[in-house]
């Protein structure tokens, strides 16, 4: 027996030091000693939720040990209930498992009833629908394989691969759901309850925002299926003061005075505050800080944007989830009142479940995003097969569509640290693309990077030239059609290509013409299919 | 993408996607979490169909691919888990089959048996479709609901506890008069 007493054992204990010999010691005085045994166990529990505290878990750790405390005396009926509705604590189910344990019967029947329960959300949820989960499907697919034509190469080769099994697909098994007309009248009433909802609150912040407080955003671009709902709209002159918005469809950008953009893609509901602060409801959001020294205020339904990165967007159409998506810079985001942050980087997104008040990784997924981009991407195709790709798609020669154009956004928003040669280009007249002295870039200012690319033709022979015409928001500053000019510029836009290839507009074949307002730019490609035609247009931020 | 290519593609997960997603919950996983499970179930399917034995029947198929990835579930870190615990996605899985029979209703008939319930479901009264979309819709609480149908919560309990065994009834009574089974 050593020298030790209770207390000093016991705090070596707690501190991790207690060596092999006196943890037998420690043991045998707790075996004689209740009282001791119960503070030791005290003391344990208390260090495990110091541990918890400390990664922002406390209230969650709180809130399972007194859960576990009254879970203690459930019935088995109510602990499969809270295992039912996804409630259940890992205590709750630990009981379950005891009660499971070596009655198979009893497991089977649970996974029945759960597999019920997981059809009745089927049945009478409108976000768990058939549709819901393909489209939901659709756009993961896209993630994880980052080309468009998935859903076709999926249909083709399961049907390939399902067509040769004996009696193939029984097609008597699929039987129609009658979707089209509950889908749409859910979403009617969802409509009409959203809008009965909002009235209370429009009517409140209707006299705010008709008074005289101060414009604090105002429309800079709608698309022309852009509809507002009566009563929470923005002003006649496009000029948003405090208070509530609703978009019933369409896509709307707007810029806050603090220099921030919003653009929102309806339906959509959100609300400015009287600090130039802007909190999505629901529906799709992205918002862009053109730089460091612009600050924005931006939450949705609990999530707190605390660092929006430089361009963020925000996913608020189910119910029960939010998910925050960073596109560029880094960001951080908040769940309010819970202590759980996150940083995120370029490319991650996180989801919040509002039911368990969780913030959890997902994958990035920019598909939601589609509508809004093609407004926030300051590209417009006027002319041809053009596709705005989503931010992150990987820049290949592959992916697109024979004749298609396919335009990245390489580089959001940039600042050359070193000269950057371009081509020469005449404005106001078509010119072959071809060999040229090139000439150095004159902007020093905020630059933006996109990648235009034609998708080679495999067929034989090109009979007629694939013309597309693009207009940027900002000012052409540069263009780079040649192949070493691209392959200089790369490291200074940060454009990672997939592949090694030959590049550029060199066949001098090729006709390029930006008009005198250096917005538009209009591409001819003739040349051949050997290598991916190519060119990089630098637009000026500032 | 066709329009018909697109109807392939729609037909396939309308096909399977019923039967899969009862199935990715029957092993315990969060409710939250089952369709993000059964989509991965998808995904893994398309990346590896030049191993699909056409022998199989596809739905065991990719049920096998769902019960792999549930079980992967359980090395993940706590914050990244889509289960509810361990140890009751242990028991569950314990008592799955990893072969072709598991029990039809989780199986490939499980679109004819949910199409059966949407059915049932229209016919429920107006307040026992409240109750039930308050649940399931909604996913409010046994407590919430209480408080909003005037009841107590066992008494919601117990609601919903009818309503399911009415709608089970219902649905099977439906599925064995189908001409489509």
């Amino acid at each position: 027996m050593s020298s030790r007493t209770d207390d000093e054992l016991l705090r070596s204990l707690l501190d991790g030091e207690l060596e092999e010999s006196l943890r037998c010691e420690l043991a045998a005085r707790l075996k004689a000693d209740p009282e001791l045994a119960s503070r030791c166990a005290w003391e344990l529990g208390f260090s495990e939720w110091i541990r918890q505290a400390l990664v922002g878990d406390a209230i969650e750790a709180e809130r399972s040990f007194l859960g576990a405390l009254q879970s203690d005396s459930l019935p088995i009926g109510d602990l499969l209930g809270h295992i039912r509705d996804g409630s259940a604590s890992s205590f709750e189910c630990d009981q379950v498992v005891k009660h499971l344990w070596g009655a198979p019967a009893a497991a089977q029947g649970l996974r029945r009833r759960l597999a019920e329960d997981e059809w009745l959300r089927l049945a009478v949820s409108s976000s768990k629908s058939e549709q819901a989960f393909i489209e939901s499907l659709e756009t993961r697919m896209w993630a994880e394989t980052g080309q468009d034509r998935f859903v076709e190469d999926f249909a083709k080769r399961f049907e390939r691969e399902l067509t040769a099994l004996p009696g193939g697909i029984e097609a008597e098994r699929v039987v129609p759901l009658c979707r089209v007309g509950r889908v749409t009248m859910l979403r009617l009433f969802g409509a009409a309850a959203a809008i009965a909802l909002g009235a209370f609150a429009l009517a409140q912040v209707a006299v705010g925002r008709l008074g005289s407080a101060p414009a604090l955003a105002s429309v800079m671009k709608s698309t022309p299926d852009a509809i507002w709902i009566e009563g929470a709209s923005p002003q006649n002159d496009g000029t948003l003061r405090p208070g509530l918005y609703e978009l019933k469809s369409g896509v709307v950008s707007m810029r806050l005075t603090g220099g921030g953009e919003l653009t929102v893609e309806g339906p959509a509901r959100f609300e400015v505050g009287e600090d130039a602060s802007t909190e999505v409801h629901a529906g799709i959001a992205l918002a862009r800080t053109p730089g460091k020294e612009v600050g924005m205020a931006l939450s949705s339904r609990g999530l707190n944007i605390s660092e929006p990165g430089r361009l963020v967007g925000i996913d608020a159409r189910n119910e029960g989830a939010t998910e925050a998506i960073v596109f560029d810079g880094d960001g951080g985001i908040c769940l309010d009142g819970s202590g759980k942050c996150r940083d995120l980087s370029k490319f991650e997104a996180v989801k919040v479940d509002h039911l368990r008040d969780r913030l959890v990784d997902v994958p990035y997924n920019p598909r939601a995003f589609s509508k809004a981009w093609a407004m926030v991407a300051g590209v417009e195709d006027n002319l041809g097969p053009v596709t705005i790709e989503l931010p992150g798609s990987v820049i290949s020669a592959a992916g697109g569509a024979e004749g298609e154009v396919r335009v990245f956004v390489e580089n959001e928003s940039f600042r050359p640290d070193g000269g950057v040669e371009v081509d020469r280009l005449a404005v106001g007249a078509f010119a072959a693309a071809g060999p040229n002295p090139g000439e150095a870039l004159e902007s020093n200012g905020e630059l933006r990077s996109y990648l235009v690319q034609l998708t080679p033709s495999v067929s034989e022979g090109r009979e007629e030239a694939i013309e597309t015409s693009l207009t940027f928001d900002h000012p052409v500053v540069g263009v780079i059609f040649s192949s070493d000019r691209l392959e200089d510029s790369d490291a200074t836009v940060g454009s990672v290509l997939a592949e090694e290839a030959r590049r550029g507009l060199e066949s001098g074949e090729d006709e390029i013409l930006l008009s005198e307002d250096r917005h538009t730019l209009n591409l001819r490609f003739r040349g051949g299919a050997d290598h991916a035609e190519q060119v990089r247009v630098l637009v000026a931020l500032n | 993408m066709t329009t018909t290519d697109r109807e392939r593609f729609i037909e396939q997960v309308r096909e399977h996607h019923a039967g899969l997603r009862g199935f990715v919950r029957s092993l315990g996983v969060d409710p939250l979490w089952v369709d993000d499970v059964a989509q991965e179930a998808f995904i893994v399917a398309y990346n590896r169909l030049d191993e699909f034995d056409r022998a199989r029947d596809f739905g065991a198929w990719l049920r096998g691919i769902a019960r792999n990835l549930v079980i992967n579930e359980r090395r993940k870190d706590a914050r990244r888990k889509r289960i509810l615990s361990d140890n009751l996605t242990e028991v569950l899985i314990a008592s799955s089959s990893a072969n072709d029979d598991e029990p039809e209703e989780m199986g490939d008939y499980a679109l004819a048996r949910l199409n059966a319930l949407k059915e049932c479901v229209r016919g429920l009264p107006e307040k026992s479709l409240r109750l039930l979309r308050s649940r399931y819709e909604d996913e409010h609480s046994a407590q919430d609901i209480a408080a909003a149908f005037s009841m107590n919560p066992p008494a919601v309990r117990k609601a919903l506890e009818r309503l399911r065994t009415a709608l089970r009834e219902c649905m099977e009574e439906r599925v064995a008069l189908s001409p489509a089974r």
